[in-house]
């Protein structure tokens, strides 16, 4: 059980190949952190710095308050479970779970224990003598999360487990690591790109981009108020529309005007604007594709767009619909709000009218692409 | 208008099918044709060696009175016994020392990164163009010095064998590049030392290329011409097979040695052949997968 | 050569494309050594600005390190003592104390230092001559006094030199590692102890200790000859100077000019023509071999050919048996005595071909011979390639075969669109070490025709139609009265040049190394 403390960290590859840099972060005892970012955004190097298998270029890592900068990895006391689950081909399960133990030269029968303990929590002890090249992905994902349990580290660190593996196996595993993390109450960190596993599993989410930390927040923090337009469009799917235009303010009622509609901004948002003192201006609106809604030709506020794609996923509606000036934008209705002849009218080239629902808009300064309200 | 189609798709069916038969005759002779051309040699020895009418090359390869003269005249009348002890201990000996310099050597080139690695690298390439016997010019003054040649020879082939063997590491290093390198990383958050990762992980992974190391150790002694004529100077006590029997073939000695040559060559190829054959599948994994990878 | 955009290179029909590749191919090769000579240039500025910010950190070292630091200037590892590295430091210390030692011995690095006239050209390597009747007053006869030995001064004084390279390296180190201790104690973190040292060497340091071994034998055996052998170029050291007899001299790059001498007395034609025999042996038994031995692994692997096994394991014997005993042998067979020549003697044709014999002797022509070393190497060398091709056979995708045939291919054109690039992409790099590898294939020339028929003798030694210069370089250094150690060795710088700028401008043009992932 233990906290870590990042300070400054910085990697270099090379001469002048920056990975990761100003990276500053308190991960607290018992914290589940999740890092998520698109691939080459340093997320798997932060991990590494922290396991020790990469050097640091410049700043601390410290963990329980010790500078772990020139400990070797079996000084850190962690585990790790790696994105292809590195299970050592020439030993059996069994043998792969006790690798750590049997290099401490702990006694047999506390191996022993300690193994079929894991294995029974994870469902594997059938497979205890096999060799890892006769088991499924899902099965190898187990025994690596289990060479990772019998450790008792301070830190669980995880790299991708899930990316190797097919997407209904996926999810199953993603609720069993929510599962797992109420077993083995230690301090997780957790590398992913995909976003849903970030927003499940996180305590709190880390949004990197480019080797910087883009927001740091609670799944609802980044999701509510993205700091800024990266965020903004990485979390949630599908993904935030955003386009130019015009925030209007009249007579202390604020407006946005996108493709000539009118729609007023209502609720905490227009509080928030107003407190902030923001007159009116060019921005950058994102609207998630769920706050899109139906409306029609009567209303003020309601843009004719035309259908292009129908994409039909069940229990919702994606639409994928295009502007009169050639913008695309993502619409999601739920398929229990349609009846029979609506649902067979929205074919391929067909026009819906919709609208923004006025109280869950996101605002961002066009230059900085920073949220105007933060 | 149905049936037309028929016969044609049945006929065409029935030309690719002949067609290959034909192809697959045609192979088959040139295989057989190959098998006889590449065995010839092998068994024209074989046949020679057993030839106790005569010392000298003939017209003909079946011998006219068949019998073990040869062999036994080998082991009564020359120290070829000495050369097949001398080339099967510097055989084993080689294949120990070298695989213990190539294994290290190629291990940390594609394990372990540390300054001057791409450095090392570039030399051992630059050096490796260089005519390597030249090296000998010095090598045996100094081994005559201290004596390691004439008799010695064998001791002084094998520190040459191997001092510098570590130099062809290339197969065995594309082969542990091809061990995932995640499973260094976990065995070192497991707890293992670089150490222990090495003989507790990639050791026990690396069997074929330990075996294609060790098989190509054991071969080298066994047609190395050039190093041993070199060191051992015609001291008789010293040679090894290919250097002692070199001589039975010159223009002086042909008339009288040549089926005692086949006879011994019948001899050292024996344990080569057995070994080289029994270990083929390593042989194969270790020249393919260097290849490949270059 | 102007280059074509992409869209415009894809109008081209096959010849335009062709020669506009080739045009490409030549223009890149002054490019090629202009970068080359570039690369070199920057290779020597780095060196140089390496080398002032070491003498910039050694000041600056001296400057601000404290009496310990500063004493350590002379005294070696007495920092690593002060700090309480006791390992360490002693280990610098005997260091330092076996160097001055061995430097002040009346034998020591002095001695052979002065002893070796150093790149003094005339002057002889060593200064005392042996010499033979020389009156001795009390035995009242003559007696042979020995004086030094060139090849000994040589390669003390050879040592000497690197003894004192790896001093000063070691003196820069442990100054270096002083002051990263006063550091760290500044700093008030602890300084790795002398069994923490040990300890490493199984960890982040096992590197060392797995090098330690290997490196030592390639410094001892390949880098020291080496280095002495580039020297022994410069020198007159032949079977006549053999050093202990008689000494050496320096004689600059008189023998250099011997050998780009092409009139009477010169060897600049023999090698000239040695040269272009090696290089035409190494193009045709390259890729005789690559093209005969794919098309062998072909044949095995086509589906429907049973006992693959047998086949392959049939080939794999001329690897199996030890060279020295297939090769002589079948050298025997072609002789004039031997089976096989007896029965080509008797071939009408070839009998009234060379009127002036009675029998076709191969061995004794030159065109002949050559050829013979060419198929007989065939029946050497493609088992080797067929292994390796049968690999990659079988790493082809069979999906690209599938689809191939699909979109209409036949058979021919499937392996010349298929397999051909694939099995040319993925062995480049086999090629060209194949290819270096037949520049000194020794044992091939050596054990089946021994270089001959004889043309004449150069450099002290007699030459062949079908030497290459692997083996010419054996005859001169071996066994000749008349050995020409400079000579070989000058050859030997030469090989080495002729064969690193052909992997170079091999390596810069194989697509292998270009584009690596291509294929993957």
């Amino acid at each position: 059980m233990a906290s870590i403390k990042l300070t400054n960290v910085k990697k270099i590859y090379g001469k002048d190949t920056v990975a990761v840099q100003d990276f500053n972060l308190d991960v607290a005892d018992k914290e589940f952190i999740v890092f998520v970012g698109p691939s080459g955004c340093g997320k798997s190097t932060t991990l590494r710095m922290i396991a020790g298998l990469e050097d640091i270029s410049e700043g601390t890592i410290e963990i329980d308050d010790v500078v772990v900068n020139d400990l070797q990895p079996r000084d850190r006391d962690i585990a790790m479970v790696f994105q292809n689950y590195a299970l050592y081909p020439h030993l059996t399960v069994f043998e792969n779970m006790a690798f750590s133990l049997r290099l401490k030269n702990v006694p047999n029968d506390i191996v022993y224990e300690k193994v079929t303990q894991a294995a029974e929590i994870l469902g594997i002890t059938e497979y205890l003598t096999r060799k890892p090249r006769a088991l499924s992905g899902g099965q190898r994902q187990r025994v690596a999360i289990g060479r990772a349990m019998v450790r008792d580290s301070k830190v669980f660190l995880m790299d991708e487990p899930l990316s190797n593996l097919d997407a209904k196996l996926r999810n199953q595993m993603r609720a069993e690591i929510i599962l797992l993390r109420q077993k083995i109450d230690t301090t997780f960190v957790y590398v992913t790109h995909d976003q849903t596993e970030a927003m499940t599993l996180g305590d709190r989410i880390v949004i990197m981009k480019d080797g910087f930390i883009q927001q740091v927040g609670t799944p609802t923090e980044v999701f509510d108020m993205p700091l800024n337009l990266f965020v903004a469009e990485f979390i949630g799917a599908p993904k935030m529309n955003t386009f130019k235009t015009d925030l209007i303010m009249e007579r202390g009622r604020y407006y946005v005007t996108p493709y000539g509609a009118k729609i007023e901004v209502t609720g905490a948002k227009a509080d928030m604007l107003r407190e902030k003192g923001i007159k009116s201006r060019e921005i950058i609106l994102g609207v998630r594709p769920e706050h899109i809604t139906r409306s029609d030709v009567s209303d003020p506020a309601a843009i004719p767009c035309k259908i292009k794609v129908n994409e039909m996923m069940g229990s919702e509606l994606h639409l994928h619909v295009e502007e009169d000036n050639g913008d695309k934008l993502i619409v999601r209705i739920p398929t229990v709000s349609l009846d029979d002849h609506e649902r067979r009218s929205m074919v391929y080239g067909s026009t819906i009218y919709v609208t923004f629902e006025s109280k869950v808009m996101h605002f961002f300064n066009p230059e900085t692409e920073m949220n105007l309200l933060v | 208008m149905k049936k037309q189609n028929d016969k044609k798709i049945r006929k065409t069916g029935l030309g690719a099918r002949a067609s290959r038969r034909i192809s697959n005759t045609i192979i088959y002779v040139i295989l057989i044709l190959i098998t006889v051309v590449w065995l010839f040699p092998f068994v024209g020895i074989l046949l020679e060696s057993f030839k106790s009418e005569t010392n000298m090359q003939t017209p003909y390869l079946l011998p006219r009175e068949f019998g073990f003269d040869h062999y036994i005249r080998l082991f009564k009348e020359t120290d070829f016994l000495i050369w097949f002890g001398n080339t099967a201990i510097m055989g084993v000996a080689t294949a120990v020392l070298q695989t213990v310099f190539i294994l290290s050597m190629s291990y940390v080139l594609s394990r372990l990164r540390f300054k001057g690695r791409k450095w090392l690298m570039n030399m051992m390439l630059i050096l490796g163009m260089f005519p390597g016997f030249l090296t000998l010019i010095l090598i045996y003054k100094v081994f005559a010095d201290v004596g390691l040649t004439e008799r010695m020879a064998p001791l002084g082939l094998i520190i040459v064998y191997c001092a510098s063997s570590a130099m062809g590491y290339y197969v065995s290093k594309g082969f542990f590049d091809t061990i995932p390198k995640s499973l260094d990383e976990a065995a070192r958050v497991d707890g293992a030392t670089r150490f222990q990762v090495f003989y507790k992980v990639i050791m026990p992974l690396s069997k074929p290329i330990v075996i294609y190391t060790i098989l190509m150790g054991f071969m080298a002694p066994w047609g190395d011409f050039i190093l041993a004529s070199y060191l051992i100077h015609e001291n008789s006590q010293g040679m090894n097979v290919a250097v002692g029997m070199y001589e039975w073939l010159s223009r002086t000695n042909i008339n009288t040695h040549y089926t005692m040559f086949c006879a011994a060559g019948v001899i050292v190829a024996i344990p080569v052949v057995a070994v080289f054959l029994g270990l083929q599948k390593y042989y194969v994994e270790g020249v393919t997968g260097g290849a490949v990878k270059g | 050569m102007k280059r074509l955009s992409n869209l415009d290179y894809l109008k081209l029909n096959k010849w335009q494309a062709f020669w506009y590749n080739l045009g490409l191919f030549f223009c890149a090769i002054p490019l090629f050594f202009k970068k080359l000579g570039l690369g070199i240039l920057k290779f020597f500025k780095n060196c140089f600005f390496a080398l002032r910010d070491e003498f910039v950190d050694i000041g600056s070292t001296f400057k601000r390190g404290n009496w310990a630091v500063k004493l350590s200037f002379f005294i070696f590892g007495f920092g690593n003592l002060f700090y309480g590295q006791i390992l360490r430091g002693i280990l610098f210390l005997l260091f330092e104390i076996v160097f001055v030692g061995y430097m002040l011995l009346p034998n020591g690095g002095i001695y052979w230092l002065t002893k070796g006239n150093w790149f003094k050209v005339g002057a002889t390597v060593g200064t005392v001559q042996t010499q033979h009747n020389v009156y001795d007053e009390v035995l009242d006869s003559y007696t042979t006094i020995w004086g030094d030995d060139s090849v000994k001064v040589m390669l003390y004084g050879l040592l000497t030199f690197i003894f004192i390279f790896a001093f000063i390296y070691t003196w820069r180190l442990q100054v270096k590692q002083c002051r990263i201790c006063m550091d760290i104690t500044a700093k008030g973190k602890k300084i790795k102890s002398g069994r923490e040292d040990m300890r490493s060497l199984l960890d982040d340091q096992f590197h060392k200790t797995l090098l330690a071994l290997p490196l030592t034998g390639i410094l001892a055996f390949t880098v020291l000859p080496i280095i002495y052998m580039v020297l022994v170029a410069f020198t007159s050291y032949d079977a006549a100077h053999d050093g202990s007899s008689n000494l050496f001299s320096w004689v600059g790059l008189k023998h250099f000019n011997e050998l780009f001498n092409f009139g009477h007395g010169g060897l600049g034609l023999t090698f000239g023509e040695i040269l272009s025999w090696t290089l035409m042996w190494a193009f045709f038994a390259t890729f005789t071999n690559y093209f005969l031995g794919m098309f062998v692994a072909i044949m095995i692997n086509k589906k429907g050919i049973k006992i693959k096994k047998f086949w392959r394991t049939v080939l794999v014997m001329t690897i199996a048996i030890p060279q020295f005993v297939s090769l002589l042998y079948v050298s025997k067979l072609f002789t004039t005595s031997g089976l096989i020549g007896r029965i080509l003697d008797r071939i009408p044709f070839i009998y009234n071909y060379r009127t002036s014999n009675f029998y076709v002797s191969l061995w004794d022509s030159p065109t002949l011979a050559r050829i013979l070393l060419i198929v007989i190497n065939i029946w050497i060398g493609i088992p080797h390639i067929m292994l390796i091709a049968t690999g990659i056979l079988m790493n082809i995708p069979q999906d690209l075969y599938e689809s191939a045939k699909i979109d209409g291919a036949s058979s021919v054109q499937q392996f010349s669109k298929i397999t051909l690039p694939y099995m040319l992409f993925v062995t480049g790099p086999y090629l060209l070490t194949s290819f270096v590898g037949n520049l000194n294939n020794f044992n091939v020339i050596y054990l089946l025709s021994g270089g001959n028929p004889i043309k004449g003798t150069a450099g002290g030694a007699s030459v062949g139609h079908t030497d290459l210069l692997i083996t010419w370089l054996f005859k001169m250094t071996v066994g000749s009265p008349e050995s020409k150690y400079y000579i070989a060795s000058i050859i030997g710088i030469l090989v080495f040049l002729v064969v690193a700028i052909l992997s170079l401008i091999i390596y810069n043009v194989i697509p292998s190394t270009r584009n690596e992932e291509d294929y993957k």
